[in-house]
């Protein structure tokens, strides 16, 4: 909404216009200024929602009047600005002595619980809390339009009725800055005094409260765990690698990334998390890790797993019977959150910022999303249900919708064969990586500057981009040749758990085989050796078709290729750039 | 320049852009009112990142009016 231009909106809100069905939801501005720019802003920032909203502005300053006139609204919002509940207040209000200035306030109150009266019946009010900021920010002390201003306040949150929320505006001209708020060129000739940044930045603030009472609001927060609740990789990391500790800098934020999530827990919003992970390790981490604040009596949901996170959110929707719509999920990779929104267009996503220490503000923005109107008793709102179209959306067929999202991708893979000048990556990732590693074979430095002179042995790098960005490299396999050259062993097999679920893995393999039919090799012999953390990969020879030859204890598997037989598997959407050519 | 000007124009009457030429204006527009005058006024400002006086604000009262002041404005900067 706010990187969209007014005439952006104007013409979105038309085009949606045509689109929405249902019920009418009528809203009325009623305003003792000039406001009409507020109208398609708001009216598109509540279609977003699903709503049939039509939004009408009251005739200009006659608060009372208007407030009867549409009382039978399903919305009506305040926009009662202080300056001018007389002519000139602003400037006046320093010149009245007490006796002046109550009649003033005297006026108003009249006027406010007229308006209260007239509006009493209707689903929801919005009324903005009065200002002095546009016209007395520069002041050290506080003066007596500050004073009426003060006492106006305290007297509507008095007399407020309970279908009423009080918009403190004074946050939101906070947020875009006073000069952006305003504008004084048409205040002395038609008293419009806000821009259309201002309208913007009010309608976003104030959404939530109506997504709420519409049935509308966010209801569950979904979190991923690698780099999302914790910093590290609990399955490279492990339980002592990993960083949620208020003793680091590093560490602070997640811990207020916790702390954040149980106090919306607190409030009713439930938790879950959806990762790529084994469970066990997790499961270890919610259970025992002592820097943890999120425990498994906080979590509703909990969705650990190898599958696609939008099956797994799909499934959290179905379980607790809540819309998509109404999930907020939390990760980390802009890969996962692309591909989540891609077959999930309804739910809301928040990318963990490159930038750690923003990533506080950034959940406190997304938790105003979670507004409840019945917080608190006095707050309880007779809640007017809007009647949910039945528009709860279903994944496109998964598969279907993965490769669509691969396709899109624009991957690249770039290969390195025997290249001296990454040793030190490439010994960092057999240490490394644990999850998807065929073998688990931890190599040094030596030992790969080993492998690259000994002419026997081959060793591949694999680079990986896509369009959100570099990877860097993040796979690696190390071939042993045999037998003159006849056989070829794949000693190591590893992938970056950065990059898996795009099919890289089996263009790495199509690469390798290539070169290996290239120079004469005749057979494959792949081994998978199984550990606590790799199970992932234990049918990964089997999808590329090699049979299965032998069992070592239940823990080593052999398998066998024979490279005639082998069809690639030729991954269309993934560009090699120094494909080698048969 | 044109094109995004008849963009504009177009959202904010709530018009097909291609009912408007260099010669439109408030005589030949039914919705080019007052109010809705002050909405253009704000969308060309914010889209081409300029302002207009007050002065400007009553000139402009045509698509080719409009286009050559943004031109100016543009040139000053």
């Amino acid at each position: 909404m706010k990187e969209l231009k007014y005439f952006e909106i104007l013409k979105k809100n038309k085009e949606i216009q045509g689109v929405l069905s249902g019920d009418k939801y009528n809203v009325a501005v009623i305003s003792n200024m000039i406001v009409v720019q507020v109208k398609e802003i708001l009216e598109y920032s509540i279609r977003l929602l699903n709503i049939n909203a039509f939004v009408e502005i009251g005739n200009f300053d006659n608060i009372v009047q208007e407030s009867l006139r549409f009382c039978k609204n399903n919305l009506c919002v305040i926009f009662w600005e202080l300056a001018n509940v007389i002519e000139g207040l602003s400037f006046k209000a320093e010149l009245f002595d007490d006796d002046g200035k109550n009649q003033i306030i005297e006026k108003v109150k009249m006027e406010i619980d007229m308006m209260f009266m007239n509006l009493r019946d209707t689903p929801l009010v919005l009324i903005n809390k009065f200002s002095t900021l546009m016209f007395n920010s520069q002041n050290v002390r506080t003066n007596t339009y500050d004073k009426i201003c003060d006492e106006i306040n305290r007297y509507i949150e008095t007399k407020k009725n309970p279908n009423t929320v009080i918009v403190d505006i004074d946050r939101v001209l906070a947020r875009i800055s006073i000069d952006r708020s305003i504008d004084f060129r048409n205040y002395y000739s038609s008293k419009s005094i806000y821009t259309v940044e201002f309208y913007k930045e009010y309608v976003m603030f104030i959404n939530p409260v109506i997504a709420s009472v519409n049935g509308k609001g966010k209801k569950v927060l979904v979190f991923d765990c690698d780099n999302t609740l914790w910093s590290g990789i609990i399955g490279e990391d492990g339980a002592n690698g990993i960083d949620m500790s208020s003793n680091t800098a590093r560490g602070s934020v997640f811990n207020e990334i916790q702390h954040i999530a149980l106090s919306l827990n607190k409030k009713g919003v439930l938790l879950g998390i959806c990762s790529k992970n084994n469970e066990d390790d997790v499961d270890e981490v919610l259970k025992t890790h002592p820097d943890m604040k999120i425990r498994n009596e906080n979590l509703t949901v909990k969705k650990v797993n190898w599958d696609d996170k939008t099956i797994n959110l799909s499934a959290v929707s179905t379980e607790l019977n809540i819309g998509i719509d109404s999930m907020v999920f939390v990760d980390d990779s802009a890969y996962e959150l692309g591909f989540v929104v891609r077959c999930l267009p309804e739910i809301t996503t928040l990318q963990v910022p490159m930038d750690i220490y923003r990533y506080p503000n950034i959940l406190r923005e997304t938790a105003s999303l979670f507004y409840k109107t019945s917080e608190s008793a006095e707050d309880s709102i007779k809640v007017r249900l809007y009647q949910e179209q039945s528009n709860r959306y279903t994944c496109k067929d998964s598969f279907e919708c993965v490769e669509d999202y691969l396709k899109s991708l624009s991957l690249k893979m770039k290969i390195f064969v025997n290249d001296i000048t990454i040793v030190p990556r490439m010994a960092q990732l057999t240490q490394k990586t644990n999850q998807f590693n065929l073998t688990t074979q931890r190599y040094t430095e030596t030992d790969i500057r080993n492998f690259i002179k000994d002419e026997n042995s081959i060793i591949f790098a694999l680079e990986v981009e896509d369009k959100f960005g570099n990877y860097g490299i993040t796979g690696l396999a190390i071939v042993k040749l045999r037998d003159g050259r006849q056989n070829a062993e794949i000693d190591s097999f590893l992938v970056s758990c950065r990059i898996i679920g795009r099919n890289i893995e089996f263009a790495f393999f199509d690469y390798i085989y290539r070169y290996l039919l290239n120079i004469g090799v005749k057979v494959i012999c792949g081994i998978y050796k199984k550990t606590i953390k790799n199970k992932q990969v234990s049918d990964f020879y089997d999808k590329l078709c090699f049979s299965h030859i032998e069992n070592k204890d239940n823990t080593e598997q052999i398998y066998s290729l024979n490279v005639s037989a082998y069809t690639p598997m030729n991954v269309e959407y993934i560009e090699v750039l120094n494909e080698r050519k048969n | 320049m044109k094109e995004r000007i008849k963009q504009i124009l177009a959202s904010v009457f709530g018009i097909d852009p291609s009912d408007i030429n260099d010669d439109s204006s408030p005589e030949n527009i039914e919705e080019w009112d007052s109010l809705k005058h002050m909405n253009m006024i704000l969308a060309l400002e914010e889209e081409f990142q300029i302002r207009f006086t007050n002065e400007e604000v009553i000139e402009l009262i045509s698509c080719a009016l409009i286009e050559s002041m943004i031109k100016e404005k543009l040139a000053e900067t």
